[in-house]
C-alpha cells in the first residue's frame, strides 16, 4: 500500500492549517494579541457559510466573499469595540477577554445550531476526483489548497507592495514610530484583525466543507493554529505555510496508521519538535563525540 | 511669527513629574536648541510636542490653534515629525519602504523621495537594504529623510548625535542649512551644548524639569550656559 494519497491528502488540508496559523500570528505579530477565541472564528466561518449557502443557494465563491466580508466586520469590531481598549505592554487582558468571548461564542452556537457534528453538503463536486501520479486525488481538495495558496499569495503583495502592508509590518516593529508619521494605530490594528479573522474564517469554512464541524471544534483548530504558529514562527509567511504542510501530512498518515488516533501523531510531532527546539542538539551530539 | 507654543506645560509619568511648568515658543523657520543633562526633561518636551506623551497642565499651540489634547497621528498630519532618539528605523522594512511609509500621510510641501536623495546622496547606495543593517549615520540619515517626508512645518530632533562618531556628526549638521532654506522650524535636542549653540538661533536650557535659561545663541556666554547646566550658583 502507497502513502502517496495519504501524502497529498494531508498536503491539501495543510494548506488550510497554514490560514489557521498565519490568522493566529498575524494578530499576534503585529498586535501582541493572542486571541484565544481564534477557534471559534475558525468554526464560526463554517457556520456563517453552511447557513448562507442552505439559506441563499448561492454558489460557493460568492458565499466565500460574503463570508469574508462578515468575518472582516467582526474581527474590526472585536478590536474596535473590545481589544483597543486593552493594548498594552501587558497581554493577559486580552488573553482573558478573548477567552470569555470563545466561550460566548461556542454556547451561542450550540444554542442556535445545536451541538450535533455537521458537513456541508455542496452536491457532486465533493465526489469528483482526478488522476495525479497514477493516484486518484479528489477535485475539491485541489480547489481548497489552490484557495489556500492564493490566500498566501494575496497576503504577501499585500504586505509587501502595500502601504497598508508595510504600516502592519512597521506596527510591529514600532508603534509609536508609525502614530509620528500620521497612522492611526487603534485602525490599523481594527483592519489587521479584521484580516487576522478573515483568513482564518475563510480556512475554517473551506475545512467544513472537506471534514466535520461542531461547535466544540474551536478547542481542536486553536490548538493546531498554535502549533502551526510554533513551528514555523512568526511573521513568516511561508513558515506558517510549511508548517501547516507539516502538521497536515503527519496529521494523515497518523490516522493511516491508527484510524482510531485522531489528531494524536500530529500533537505527538508538535512536541517532538518543541523538545527538538528546546535542547541544543548539536552541542549534545559534539559533546558526545569529544 | 509664532508656530509652536508650549504654556505652563507640566507632565507626569504616573505620579512622577518630568517637566514643571515650561513654556516656550518656536517662530517660523528658526532653529530653537533645548539642551540639559540626563533626566533634566528635553526628550519628555519633544514628546509632548508631538502627542506622543499627554501633559497633565498647560497648552500647547500650533500656529495659533490649540493641539493640547490632539492625537499624536492627527498632530503628524498637522505638520509636526520627530526624528527619534535612537533613530528607531522599522527594522524589518527597507530604507525605501521606511520613505514610502512617511510619505504615505504626508502633507503637500517641498520634499519628495528625489530631493531627500539629493540631500543624502549616500542613500541611494543602501535603498534597498533592510534598515537594521545600516550604521549609525546611515540610520540617520533616513531618519531625518523619513521626517523630513512628511513635510513638517516643525522638526523636532531628538539627540542627532547619539551614538555617533564626530565625522558623522558634522556631515548631518552640515546638512542642516539645506532643510532649513525650506522655512521649516526646528527643535534640536542636544547633550552637547557647543553644537547646540553653533546650529540654534535661541536656545533653553532645562534642569530637573525646569527652564534654567532661555537666550539668543548667539549672545549667550558659555558660562550662564555651565551655570544653568549643572545648576551651580557661583561661589
Amino acid at each position: 500500500m502507497s502513502f502517496l494519497p495519504t501524502i497529498l491528502n494531508g498536503l491539501m488540508v495543510g494548506g488550510l492549517y497554514g490560514l489557521f496559523g498565519l490568522g493566529l500570528a498575524f494578530a499576534f505579530g503585529i498586535m501582541r494579541i493572542v486571541n484565544i477565541a481564534h477557534g471559534e472564528f475558525i468554526v464560526l466561518g463554517a457556520y456563517i457559510g453552511a447557513s448562507l449557502l442552505s439559506v441563499t443557494h448561492l454558489p460557493l465563491p460568492v458565499v466565500i466573499v460574503l463570508v469574508a466580508v462578515i468575518t472582516f466586520a467582526l474581527g474590526w469590531a472585536l478590536q474596535t469595540v473590545m481589544l483597543n481598549r486593552m493594548i498594552g505592554p501587558n497581554p493577559v487582558p486580552a488573553m482573558v477577554a478573548t477567552m470569555g468571548l470563545s466561550i460566548i461564542i461556542r454556547n451561542a452556537l450550540v444554542q442556535y445550531y445545536g451541538a450535533d457534528i455537521r458537513a456541508i453538503d455542496i452536491g457532486p463536486l465533493q465526489d469528483q476526483g482526478v488522476s495525479i501520479f497514477g493516484t486518484s486525488i479528489g477535485v475539491l481538495p485541489i480547489i481548497i489548497f489552490c484557495t489556500a495558496v492564493l490566500l498566501f499569495v494575496l497576503m504577501h503583495l499585500l504586505l509587501t507592495r502595500t502601504t497598508l502592508g508595510r504600516a502592519f509590518r512597521a506596527a510591529a516593529d514600532d508603534f509609536e514610530i508609525l502614530e509620528t508619521l500620521g497612522f492611526n494605530r487603534k485602525r490599523v490594528y481594527a483592519i489587521a484583525m479584521g484580516l487576522a479573522v478573515t483568513l482564518s474564517a475563510i480556512a475554517g469554512l473551506l475545512l467544513a466543507i472537506r471534514s466535520s464541524y461542531s461547535p466544540y471544534s474551536g478547542v481542536e483548530r486553536l490548538l493546531i493554529s498554535f502549533e502551526v504558529v510554533i513551528i514555523g514562527g512568526i511573521g513568516s509567511l511561508r513558515g506558517s505555510f510549511l508548517a501547516g504542510l507539516f502538521v497536515g501530512v503527519v496529521q494523515l498518515i497518523g490516522l493511516r496508521i491508527n484510524p482510531n488516533s485522531g489528531p494524536l501523531f500530529g500533537h505527538l510531532a508538535f512536541f517532538l519538535i518543541l523538545l527538538a527546539k528546546q535542547a541544543n542538539l548539536p552541542a549534545l551530539f559534539l559533546r558526545r563525540r569529544t | 511669527m509664532t508656530l509652536l507654543e508650549l504654556e505652563h506645560v507640566d507632565v507626569f509619568y504616573r505620579d512622577l513629574q518630568a517637566t514643571f511648568d515650561v513654556s516656550l515658543t518656536v517662530d517660523e523657520g528658526e532653529t530653537v536648541a533645548i539642551i540639559g543633562a540626563n533626566g533634566a526633561g528635553k526628550s519628555t518636551l519633544l514628546r509632548t510636542m508631538i502627542g506622543l506623551t499627554q501633559c497633565r497642565n498647560g497648552r500647547i499651540r500650533l500656529a495659533g490653534e490649540d493641539v493640547t489634547r490632539l492625537r499624536c497621528d492627527l498632530l503628524a498630519r498637522r505638520g509636526v515629525a520627530l526624528v527619534p532618539e535612537g533613530r528607531r528605523l522599522f527594522s524589518s522594512l527597507t530604507v525605501e519602504e521606511n520613505l514610502l511609509l512617511a510619505m504615505a500621510r504626508a502633507r503637500k510641501g517641498p520634499w519628495t523621495l528625489n530631493r531627500v536623495y539629493d540631500l543624502f546622496p549616500a542613500m541611494k547606495e543602501f535603498r534597498s537594504h533592510r534598515a537594521s543593517d545600516l550604521s549609525g549615520g546611515q540610520q540617520q540619515m533616513v531618519a531625518i529623510s523619513r521626517a523630513l517626508l512628511t513635510n513638517p512645518r516643525v522638526l523636532l530632533c531628538d539627540e542627532l548625535s547619539l551614538g555617533l562618531a564626530p565625522k558623522v556628526i558634522s556631515e548631518i549638521y552640515a546638512c542642516f542649512d539645506g532643510i532649513r532654506k525650506e522655512g521649516v522650524s526646528i527643535v534640536l535636542v542636544e547633550q552637547d551644548t557647543v553644537r547646540a549653540r553653533s546650529a540654534s538661533d535661541r536656545l533653553y536650557c532645562l534642569l530637573k524639569g525646569k527652564v534654567r535659561l532661555a537666550a539668543k545663541s548667539s549672545t549667550v556666554t558659555p558660562e550662564a550656559i555651565r551655570e544653568a547646566y549643572f545648576g551651580e550658583t557661583r561661589a
